[in-house]
């Protein structure tokens, strides 16, 4: 036994510490074969799917041109509001919902914020409130607060007081103030800040932490897992206490003490231009890019499903690799509606992605976290839920 | 009937031929790109031939950075593309009565959220206007938008140093007041909001009068820049300071806005990784007349060539004090000197003065000297560098609509995919793959009350060796290996 661990840890050493040894049948993630679309003909208001936000048996949809509520029991869209309808404007790029009071925040590309609550709109812009700026691309719900990230820089809404706070760079380590994405988790705020890497706002102690490139060039990245990808940043996401970050230069995760880049040369990322992001762990994280759905299902051994449409037929692909190893390719019907991914979140098993084109849904019925033993899906899966 | 009809073909054919080129483009290049982007599908992505190059905005490799080390990864020398569905959108129906292009740019003084003091580059952003106009002007008097024979319609708004007024008003163009492309703008922190919302709402933006670096920098496949940066000028500057005058100590002066702080960023790389950092760089408050202060530390830095970022204003203020304590250094400024308003300040001072410049006006060309012709006739006046690039912006866009009709994913295309340069009255604009101006810089130099403008090999400036393989897959090379 003990010549057996001997032996065991010699190999490990030979191969080195961290990889995976090869596998004639390697641990493989789940992947989502279910899925179902939502278009205009599903009754969506806008095909351009700029965010999307699922909160128990309810699915948000913020388009380009209108809100959408799916109710996922009856898989359908039940009612959609636009501004005939008393939204305050056409464009949502963010939804996030207050638990405690069941409201529904939405960042207004070009309108502000609006709260949806009681059947009625409630609206903030520059004209009537302490909003930095009317185009906003990210809301976020800490506590009793709204966090807007807006072009120029952050802004919070205290809803019990009503005080707003701007965070720009004259009282946060904000380089450049053009916000992109926020997001609240487990006492943190993240900021998501083009030009600015990731900034991150603890809420106890009211700190700012920065996370910058540490190469400082835009041309290049000079290693790769030396800090932040590229300090153009879409959007940030901590769960489990870890961090992960997309951009349109690639991705990356932080876990307290390293960080971990991706490219598409390197791993299963469909593109390095990525407009969003979803995490569902530490060690998983679903990334919007132009060219399809990028997973990472097992971040510990680099494992991803990248999902793809066929752009002239309605059929669907995935491609499960390790680093750059296809180790599976499932054909199945179509997945998503469109490549071009703009919005994303993750809910129980679910999955939902905003494209340009449409909303897909993915079923995760039988779905489980991280790899496990399972035979390989060669044979092809026809035919989606819808 | 017919003989209408062979009229307007005769027509069409003649202007086809006229300067600038914004008619139909039977080019086999440009046909080509319009048969694949055409009768697509929303799902489905052209093969455009996207841009490959091998270095990065011609940096020559002793001042790349980080050169002793092999970069895990380079970016920009693939062009970025654009998959998304817009290819597929259907153009508006016959009751278009026009086609609109959007004007983004500071024409108007206001108060400066950047500076809090008073805006400073409605000067710039007027001229800017006034090129873009006479593009517009000239397209509609030769029929508009051919497809249609209906104008060209300029929507034209003010971004003037208030920053967060350049996404709404981008905002506006994009979804209220549709426009189909946007020529703007110069103030640096307001391109990049600009770009950002015209991304997501995917119409081309033009950008003729940014010259910050990092402007094209950001990996979107929605713009492009149709003059000269501040990286192009500044390794001419340093290669000339240094590699040519062996200059050892330069100071630095600059405003503190971010068209100072990033304006000067390559010639300080530049200098540090070719063994001569720079001695000291001082910044001054955007708008101010006193610069004691900063002459007093580079005096004390005992430099021996300055050079100044920033307005024509502040440049001259700053040359007459610097001359006024009897610092006789030589003095190298940015484009914004090449001005009136600059040699009027300074006076006796301006002699000498070297500023790089992002073309040559004293080009010998019918097509410049028509521009400003007409330019003088319908503006009473002369037009400047922000004139010029605005024209030739303006009228890429005019090219692309004509051509790849009103669809602004296809403007987009065509713009793109153009491989061989914009014959522009600057000069030939050829864009790289990250979608900026390419085309040659120059130094003017003020000489006997005017500006001259003299290229590297007129001046016989020496550059370091531009590598033609990436610096991912070829070894350590430099100028030495060369």
């Amino acid at each position: 036994m003990k010549q057996k661990s001997i032996a065991a840890f010699l190999l490990t050493a030979a191969l080195g510490f961290g990889q995976t040894p090869p596998a004639a049948n390697p641990k493989l993630p789940f992947v989502y074969t279910k899925w179902k679309q939502f278009t205009k003909a599903d009754g969506l208001p806008n095909e351009h799917v700029f965010a999307v936000k699922s909160d128990g048996p309810r699915l948000w949809v913020g388009t380009e041109g209108g809100l959408a509520l799916i109710d996922k029991k009856s898989g359908k869209v039940t009612k959609v509001w636009t501004e005939a309808d008393g939204l305050p404007w056409r464009a949502i790029s963010g939804i996030d919902i207050n638990h405690k009071t069941g409201e529904v925040w939405l960042a207004l590309f070009g309108g502000g914020l609006a709260r949806f609550s009681g059947g009625r709109f409630d609206h903030w812009h520059q004209m009537n409130s302490g909003i930095v700026n009317d185009v906003a691309y990210g809301v976020a719900v800490e506590n009793d607060n709204i966090w807007v990230a807006t072009t120029a820089g952050a802004s919070r809404l205290n809803t019990v007081s009503g005080e707003w706070t701007i965070y720009t760079e004259k009282n946060a380590p904000m380089e450049e103030i053009w916000n992109y994405g926020v997001d609240y988790r487990d006492g943190k705020i993240h900021l998501a800040v083009w030009g600015s890497g990731v900034l991150e706002f603890d809420v106890a102690s009211s700190r700012w932490k920065d996370y910058l490139d540490p190469d400082g060039e835009m041309e290049i990245d000079l290693y790769r897992d030396d800090g932040i990808v590229h300090v153009i940043t879409t959007g940030a996401k901590y769960i489990d206490k870890a961090l992960w970050v997309s951009s349109y230069f690639g991705v990356c995760r932080y876990d307290g003490r390293n960080w971990r880049a991706y490219y598409n040369m390197d791993s299963g990322l469909p593109s390095d231009f990525n407009n969003n992001l979803a995490a569902r762990s530490g060690n998983e994280a679903w990334f919007a890019t132009d060219k399809g759905v990028g997973a990472i299902m097992d971040a510990a051994s680099n494992t991803w499903v990248t999902y793809t449409r066929d752009p002239k037929s309605n059929a669907g692909k995935a491609v499960v690799s390790r680093d750059k190893t296809v180790l599976e390719t499932i054909e199945m019907g179509l997945n998503l509606p469109n490549n071009f991914i703009v919005s994303m979140d993750v809910d129980g098993n679910d999955v939902f992605v905003g494209t340009s084109k449409g909303l897909a849904w993915g079923i995760g019925e039988g779905y489980y976290a991280g790899v496990k033993d399972r035979p390989k899906q060669v044979a092809e899966i026809r035919g989606g839920a819808k | 009937m017919k003989l209408i009809a062979l009229l307007a073909l005769s027509t069409l054919a003649l202007t086809a031929q006229q300067y600038p080129p914004i008619g139909p483009d039977n080019s086999p290049e440009t046909q080509e790109i319009l048969r694949r982007i055409n009768n697509l599908g929303p799902n489905e992505v052209p093969d455009l031939r996207l841009k490959r190059e091998q270095n990065y905005a011609k940096t020559s490799s002793d001042v790349e950075p980080f050169g002793g080390v092999k970069p895990y990864k380079e970016h920009f020398l693939l062009q970025m593309e654009y998959t998304g569905p817009g290819r597929s959108e259907p153009e508006p129906g016959p009751e278009l009565k026009s086609v609109r292009i959007g004007f983004i740019g500071p024409i108007m003084a206001t108060v400066s959220q950047a500076t809090g003091g008073k805006s400073h580059e409605e000067v710039l952003g007027k001229k800017m206007l006034q090129g873009a106009q006479l593009a517009i002007e000239q397209a509609n008097a030769r029929g508009g938008y051919v497809k249609r024979k209906i104008p060209f319609e300029l929507d034209i708004v003010n971004d003037n140093g208030l920053w967060g007024s350049t996404g709404n008003e981008v905002i506006t163009m994009a979804y209220k007041r549709p426009a189909w492309a946007i020529l703007g703008t110069i103030d640096s922190a307001n391109s990049h909001i600009a770009i950002r919302v015209a991304l997501k709402s995917e119409v081309y933006m033009m950008n003729s009068g940014d010259t910050d670096p990092t402007f094209i920098e950001t990996n979107i496949p929605w713009t492009g820049r149709c003059i000269g940066d501040d990286r192009q000028q500044g390794y001419l500057l340093v290669d000339y300071m240094i590699r040519k005058m062996g200059y050892k100590r330069i100071g630095i002066i600059r405003a503190s806005n971010r068209y100072g702080r990033f304006g000067v960023r390559e010639i300080k790389d530049s200098a540090r990784r070719l063994g001569r950092p720079v001695a000291i760089e001082m910044a001054y408050k955007v708008g101010g007349s006193d610069f004691d202060l900063q002459i007093q530390r580079l005096r004390e830095a005992n430099v021996d060539a300055i050079v100044h970022w920033g307005d024509a204003r502040e440049s001259a203020l700053v040359l007459n004090q610097l001359r006024k304590t009897g610092m006789k250094q030589p003095y190298f400024t940015s484009d914004r000197s090449v001005s009136k308003e600059f040699t009027e300040i300074a006076g006796a001072n301006a002699e000498g003065v070297i500023s790089g410049y992002p073309w040559n006006p004293d080009r010998k060309d019918p097509h410049l000297d028509e521009f400003r012709k007409e330019f003088i006739a319908r503006f009473k006046d002369e037009p400047d560098t922000y004139a010029a690039h605005g024209y030739d912006g303006m009228n890429m866009l005019l090219w692309a609509t004509n051509n790849a009709g009103l669809n602004r994913a296809k403007i987009r295309d065509l713009i793109a995919t153009r491989s061989t340069p914009w014959p522009g009255v600057t000069g030939a604009i050829p864009l790289s793959s990250a979608m900026d101006d390419m085309g040659d810089v120059f130094l003017a130099r003020f000489d006997k009350d005017r500006w001259t403008y003299h290229s590297r090999e007129e001046l016989q400036i020496p550059r370091g060796y531009i590598p033609t393989r990436e610096r991912v897959s070829r070894g350590l090379e430099t100028a030495a290996a060369k």
